[in-house]
This record gives C-alpha cells, sequence and structure tokens, in this order.
C-alpha cells in the first residue's frame, strides 16, 4: 500500500524530496532560516533607535561674548547638535575631529559681537567632516539652523531697534521663505526606510546563492537530474516541486520581517499590499531562477555560488537606495535595471511609504514578471539541452549495436 | 623555521594554483575593483529635476523660475498647469519636487510683505529631498536677500549698511576632507576595505576547507612537518605576503585611480594593513575550522558582507546605534580598519590618532591566532 503511494510521481514527490533535503542539509537549512532572520535581526537593532540625534561637536570660541555664548546655546539646543568640547585651538579641534571624538568644529571669530554691531558682518565658521557623510550632514544641518535662528533674532532686533513695526520687520527678515513640505514620509524618517530597503537587498543574495546550491547538488551529478524529471512524471512539475520549498521559506522570512517593520516598528504602509505580496512572490522566483541558471550553466556548483555572489554582494549600490540610479552612469543604470531587487524595491517604495497609484506600480511588477518568464525559459532550454548531451552517447550506442 | 618556511610556500602555491580560491583572492577583486565603484562615478547628484507650478506668471516669478533652472542643484524639468499633475509626476519619478509659485508672489513682494513659496519635495529618498530642500532654499534666500536691500535702499539707507543689515552675521560651512562632498568618495575608500576583508576572510576560509589543507608533510612517514603555532604562523605570512601587494593597490592605488582625495602619507597606511591583514586572515583560519565545508564557507560569508558594512559604524554612526552594537561591531576587523583606512588616508591621521583602532587590531589578530592555534593543534591530534 504504502510502495504504491511513493510510487506516484509528480510535483509533490519532487516536493517532498527537497523538504527532506532541507531537513537533512543542516546548511541549506541554516542559510535558508537561520542566517536571514539573524541578518535582519541584526540590522533591526543597528537601525532601532531611529535617526542620529545630539551629534557632538566641539566649539572654538575666542570672542567670549554674549553673542558668541547664545550662538553655543542655540547649536547644543538643537536636536542634530551638542556641544562636547570647548577647544583652545584650531589644532586641538583637529586632533578631536581626527580621533571621532567630535564631527565638526564652530569657530567663532574674536570681537564677533563688536563687529557685528558695526556692521563690519563678521564671519562663522564650521568646518565639518565631509568624509563621513551622514553624520557630517546631520551635524551640519544643526549648525546650520542654529546659525539661522540666532541670525534672523539679530536682524529682527536690528530692526524693531530702528522703530520698524514688529510684523513688518518679521518680513524682512526673510521675504522669500520656502514653505517645506515634505511629499509622502511625513516625518522623514530614513532609518526605517533604510532598513526596510535592506532586507530585500540581503534576501536577494541568499536566495540567488542558495538556489544556486540547492539546484547545484542536483547537476553535480549527471544522473541526478534524469531522476528529478522522472520524480516530477516531466520537467515542470519537476522544476515547481524544486523550487516551491524555498519560494514558501523565504516568502514567510520576508513576511516575518516585514510585521515587524510595518507592524512593531510603525513604517507607513500606505498601498496596496496585494502588489506587495504579488511583486514579493515574482522577487523571490527570479532570484531563484537566477541562481538555478546559474547553477546549471557553469560547474562546479562552487562557481554557480561565486558568479551569484559576485553579481548579488554589490548590488546594494546598483539599486538607488543611497545614491539615486538617475544620478549614476549609463552602465551602472542598465546593469541595476537587470537585478530583480531594484525593481522590487521600486514597488516596495512605491506601494509603502509613497502610497503611489496603482497604475504606475504595474510597470515594476510586469518588469518582475518579464524576469520570472524569461529566466524560466532559459532554464528550461538549459535542461532540454542537457538532457539532450546526456541521451546522445546512450543513443549512439543503441544504433551501434542495431 | 623549517616548518614555518614549508608552510608558507606551500600556503602561497596553493592560492595561486587552486582555482576557487584564486578567483576569490585575485580574480574577484579585480571585478570588483571595475564594477563597485561605477553607481558612484557621478559623485554629487546635480540638477535635480523638479516641476515648476507657476499660478503668479508674472516678471518676479519668471525670474525666480529662471534662476532655479540655472542653479546647480535643481533643474526646472516642467512647467505644469495644476499640483494634481506635479504630484502624480513625482510619483511616475519623472521630476523630484514640486515648487507651487502662488498667485500674488509679485504683489507680496513689491507690498513689502512676506511672499512664500511651497516646495513638495520627494522625501522618499534622503539624498534627493536634501538636494531639492538645499537648491530651492538657497536661491529662495538670495532672491530675498536683493529684494531686502533694495527695499532699504529704497528708503535711503546706504548701499553698504543695507548689505550689512540684510547679513549681519555670516555663516560659512566648509567641508574637511572630502571637499566636494562626494558620495564615491565617501563610500568607496570604506568599501574597499570591507572588499578586502571579505575577499581575504573567503579565500583563507576555502584554503582551509578544501583537499589539501591538512598541511605540509614529511615525505617518509606522513607526519605533519610544521607543529600547529608553525602552520598558524606560516599561513598567516603567506597572506601577509599576497596583501601586501594587493592591499597598497586597493586602498592606494584604486582610490588615485578613482580620483578620491587623499591627504595621508603612504607609510602609516602600509604599515596599518599589517594588523588588519593578520587579523583578518586569522579569524579566516578560524572560520574555516568552524565551517569545515568550502561551501558553508561561500554562502555563509556571502550573506554577512553588507550587515557587516552597516555594522562598522560608518555609513551610519554609532551615536545612532544601540550600546550593544558596538559590542557586536568590536570583533570585525573591518569596523576597526575602514575607521582606521579612512582616518590615515582621507582625512590625514597620524598612526598616533589611530591608535586605539591599531590596539583594537592587534588584539584581534592576538586571540583570533591563539585561537588558530588551538583549532590547528586538535586537528594534528585527530589526524595522528
Amino acid at each position: 500500500m504504502r510502495r504504491r503511494r511513493d510510487l506516484r510521481f509528480g510535483f509533490a514527490l519532487v516536493f517532498r524530496r527537497e523538504v527532506g533535503w532541507l531537513r537533512r542539509r543542516p546548511l541549506l537549512l541554516t542559510m535558508t532560516t537561520a542566517i536571514p532572520l539573524a541578518v535582519m535581526a541584526l540590522l533591526t537593532l543597528l537601525f532601532s533607535q531611529g535617526l542620529a540625534t545630539r551629534l557632538p561637536v566641539a566649539v572654538l570660541d575666542l570672542d567670549r561674548s554674549d553673542l558668541s555664548r547664545s550662538i553655543v546655546r542655540t547649536v547644543d539646543a538643537t536636536p542634530d547638535t551638542r556641544v562636547a568640547e570647548y577647544v583652545a585651538d584650531m589644532a586641538e579641534g583637529r586632533r578631536l575631529i581626527l580621533s571621532g571624538g567630535v564631527h565638526g568644529l564652530l569657530y567663532l571669530p574674536r570681537n564677533l559681537e563688536r563687529d557685528m554691531q558695526a556692521g563690519r558682518q563678521p564671519e562663522a565658521v564650521f568646518f565639518y567632516n565631509a568624509q563621513t557623510m551622514t553624520a557630517g550632514n546631520l551635524t551640519l544641518r544643526g549648525v546650520n539652523a542654529a546659525m539661522g535662528t540666532v541670525s534672523a533674532g539679530i536682524r529682527l532686533s536690528l530692526r524693531t531697534a530702528q522703530g520698524t513695526p514688529m510684523e513688518e520687520a518679521s518680513a524682512s527678515v526673510q521675504p522669500v521663505p520656502v514653505q517645506l513640505a515634505p511629499l509622502f514620509n511625513p516625518t522623514l524618517d530614513y532609518v526605517f526606510f533604510l532598513l526596510a530597503a535592506l532586507l530585500p537587498s540581503v534576501l536577494q543574495i541568499i536566495v540567488t546563492t542558495t538556489a544556486a546550491y540547492s539546484v547545484g547538488l542536483d547537476v553535480e551529478t549527471p544522473h541526478r537530474l534524469r531522476i528529478l524529471r522522472r520524480l516530477g512524471g516531466g520537467l515542470m512539475p519537476a522544476i515547481a516541486g524544486k523550487m516551491l520549498p524555498y519560494t514558501i521559506l523565504f516568502l514567510i522570512i520576508l513576511g516575518l520581517a516585514d510585521t515587524v517593520l510595518f507592524g512593531l516598528l510603525g513604517l507607513p504602509l500606505q498601498g496596496s499590499r496585494l502588489l506587495l505580496v504579488a511583486g514579493a512572490v515574482l522577487f523571490v522566483m527570479a532570484c531563484q531562477l537566477a541562481g538555478g541558471l546559474l547553477a546549471l550553466l557553469l560547474t562546479p556548483m562552487a562557481s554557480a555560488v561565486s558568479i551569484a555572489t559576485l553579481v548579488t554582494a554589490p548590488a546594494f549600490g546598483f539599486m538607488g537606495i543611497g545614491f539615486p540610479r538617475f544620478g549614476m552612469n549609463l552602465f551602472s543604470q542598465w546593469w541595476g535595471a537587470l537585478l530583480p531587487g531594484t525593481w522590487f524595491l521600486t514597488l516596495r517604495i512605491d506601494q509603502t511609504i509613497r502610497g503611489a497609484p496603482l497604475d504606475l506600480s504595474l510597470r515594476p511588477l510586469l518588469i518582475l514578471a518579464a524576469f520570472v518568464i524569461v529566466l524560466s525559459l532559459l532554464v528550461v532550454l538549459r535542461l532540454e539541452g542537457l538532457r539532450r548531451r546526456a541521451e546522445a552517447p546512450a543513443r549512439r550506442l543503441a544504433e551501434a549495436v542495431a | 623555521m623549517n616548518g614555518i618556511a614549508a608552510v608558507f610556500r606551500n600556503e602561497l602555491r596553493r592560492i595561486l594554483t587552486l582555482r576557487p580560491v584564486f578567483s576569490v583572492m585575485v580574480l574577484a577583486l579585480a571585478v570588483y575593483a571595475l564594477l563597485y565603484p561605477q553607481p558612484y562615478r557621478g559623485e554629487a547628484l546635480r540638477r535635480t529635476p523638479i516641476a515648476v507650478v507657476d499660478q503668479d506668471q508674472t516678471v518676479a516669478s519668471r525670474d525666480l523660475v529662471r534662476r532655479l533652472d540655472a542653479s546647480p542643484d535643481v533643474a526646472v524639468a516642467s512647467a505644469l498647469p495644476d499640483f494634481p499633475a506635479a504630484r502624480r509626476a513625482v510619483f511616475a519619478r519623472e521630476v523630484s519636487g514640486v515648487l507651487v509659485v502662488p498667485e500674488g508672489f509679485e504683489r507680496e513682494l513689491l507690498r513689502g510683505m512676506a511672499s512664500p513659496l511651497a516646495l513638495y519635495a520627494d522625501a522618499s529618498y534622503f539624498l534627493i529631498y536634501q538636494r531639492v530642500a538645499l537648491g530651492v532654499s538657497s536661491v529662495a534666500r538670495t532672491v530675498g536677500a536683493e529684494v531686502e536691500a533694495r527695499r532699504l535702499v529704497g528708503l535711503g539707507v546706504d548701499p553698504t549698511i543695507a548689505t550689512a543689515a540684510v547679513d549681519p552675521l555670516r555663516f560659512t560651512a566648509i567641508p574637511l576632507f572630502n571637499p566636494q562632498e562626494g558620495y564615491g568618495s565617501y563610500v568607496l575608500p570604506a568599501a574597499f576595505v570591507l572588499i578586502l576583508q571579505q575577499t581575504l576572510l573567503i579565500g583563507v576560509g576555502l584554503l582551509g576547507t578544501l583537499p589539501g589543507a591538512a598541511g605540509v608533510r614529511c615525505a617518509d612517514d606522513g607526519t605533519a612537518m610544521a607543529g600547529p603555532f608553525a602552520t598558524v604562523a606560516g599561513k598567516l605570512l603567506a597572506y601577509l605576503a599576497l596583501e601586501g601587494v594587493l592591499a597598497p593597490l586597493y586602498l592606494v592605488v584604486l582610490p588615485f585611480l578613482y580620483g578620491i582625495p587623499r591627504l595621508g602619507g603612504l607609510l602609516p597606511t602600509l604599515l596599518f594593513t599589517v594588523p588588519f591583514i593578520v587579523a583578518t586572515g586569522a579569524l579566516g583560519l578560524v572560520v574555516a575550522a568552524v565551517f569545515r565545508k568550502p561551501l558553508d564557507v561561500q554562502l555563509v560569508m556571502a550573506a554577512v558582507g553588507l550587515p557587516f558594512f552597516f555594522l562598522s559604524g560608518f555609513a551610519w554612526p554609532f551615536e545612532a546605534m544601540p550600546p550593544v552594537a558596538r559590542w557586536l561591531a568590536a570583533p570585525v576587523p573591518s569596523t576597526a580598519a575602514i575607521d582606521g583606512f579612512v582616518a590615515l588616508g582621507q582625512l590625514g591621521a597620524s598612526l598616533w590618532d589611530v591608535r586605539g583602532h591599531v590596539f583594537t587590531l592587534l588584539t584581534l589578530s592576538a586571540v583570533y591566532a591563539a585561537g588558530a592555534v588551538l583549532l590547528e593543534a586538535r586537528a594534528q591530534r585527530a589526524q595522528v
């Protein structure tokens, strides 16, 4: 009775065989569950505190006047910066920046207050470390805002002292104010945005390399591919049964990560969940097919895994999360366009923080679908080619005997 | 001493002859050198496209739009009739912001009142938002200052005093070390260190797990020619010899070819390379002993590269991370190495300035090398 059931070839048999492999091969199981979850937990931990606040800056105050002290107080009061050190000269400030103790040095020259009152337009200078861009830009933003506040206050008091009415005086402080309204992402929270983009990037690496590995296990021994085909009772059920266990696993992993992101951390989810899920399924499948194709084309399997790593590991930069794609050279734009992650992230950003109209998000979804179709065709063609090559000697032998 | 030399020669020969190892440690480095920097070749975002909805259509509003288009940060890509159309253009990623010049813009200016502009910037990408906001506000500030100075002169104030009254306290921000604030100049020096670390880790991991890893043996009785200590020392020296050639190419020559500014001297960088390579190589030996199979090394190391980069505190400052992150980051050589190499090369720091990082790398070298010796001793006992 049991034997008969085991002999029923088809999709389910291949599926069960793959699940059995997963259970027996600790590496495969670790790569598909523990590692992605650990990486995601680590990244979530790193970004869990939100944007950096109160970054340390140093002050070189040569004036020691009411004005200079009020500047220092204002800089210390911004959410971005805090005055961590008072230095006696530039050399000390430079040393502090080099050792990473502070991110910038605010220089307030001698006679700042006197020159300002005399209308000589003295200059305060902020030297900041632009090499570490995130921290450098944040401190610059803080000091810039503080100086703007102080300067506006001075101009206002200069005018009211001359007898200008308050309303007119405040209009003259900034005749053309810019009312800045962020479209989407109203809290300007880039931290979780970055996190939401990093997780699929890590998954792209893991899915592609493990697919190359699991398919490679079948390619390495010549008869295994034939067995797989027989077990599946055809090419399509065999491929589907081979892929599906991983597709399900990775989608569960992504689902878990997104539950934490959108549920616990409260990242805005303003789009269509259906589109997001459809995109995730196509993205995972495209990565699997790409890894599988590499394993079918390259032997030994280690080479396939190496090439998969070589392409996916530096992919983050090409997907335009840090530096946008329209600012890249043509090569990088095309290279990025050939990565499934680029389109999944486009769709993800559109349908989470942007809440873009659905028709605009169909394009990345269709591109992902095209990836899946083209890669499937290539996989089928390659499998057919491998089969013909494997059968040719056998046939020749049969013909020779005949 | 004989043992060390034999292990050294054997390991170097294996690096150059084992195809997977050579591919990772040399070929992959070459590919990354060409591929990785490509997205950042443009360095900075220039002329980010925005749309303008000019509801005023006056001389003043048109002048403002012209000046915006002439500014280096933003480009006026389209003039659209209403806000919904412009918003859709942002959704379609055709433009990255919408500037609305309200009706009555010129009239308010002429009346001596504040005449606000409304800027709706795409805030889903940090760099874009920053550029658009900065570009538009600086043009608005310049226009505003001119308007204000004209008003004061019109009231009979002396022109020099009028200029001073508009801007009584000047403020200049000077970027140190990366004067053009280039994105590539920021990312690449750090990324190159990480690429070196990952290729070395994978390479050493493969060397320790591929056939022939058991080491050099005497021809007659098959016993190991070198003890555990000599084996580890010989291997580490082999990695130093190889990376002694590759690391300067990667950390000095390559950044130079990509035009990344460098202030530091050559010698401190070269000296700093030594503890970095030893720590990474010794960690690789431990990794090899733990994972045991070449594919395990390849797959796991591929997955941890990106997290290592963010863990290093370079792209994302430690001040913004929970304290436990520092503890998790410290055992990874790239954490101290990235900060140290960038300080020595791009910031022009001395070795004394980065002594903390030197100390960290030396400690890591000692701990991992000791671990590697213990694991090697166990492996040799198991073979006897």
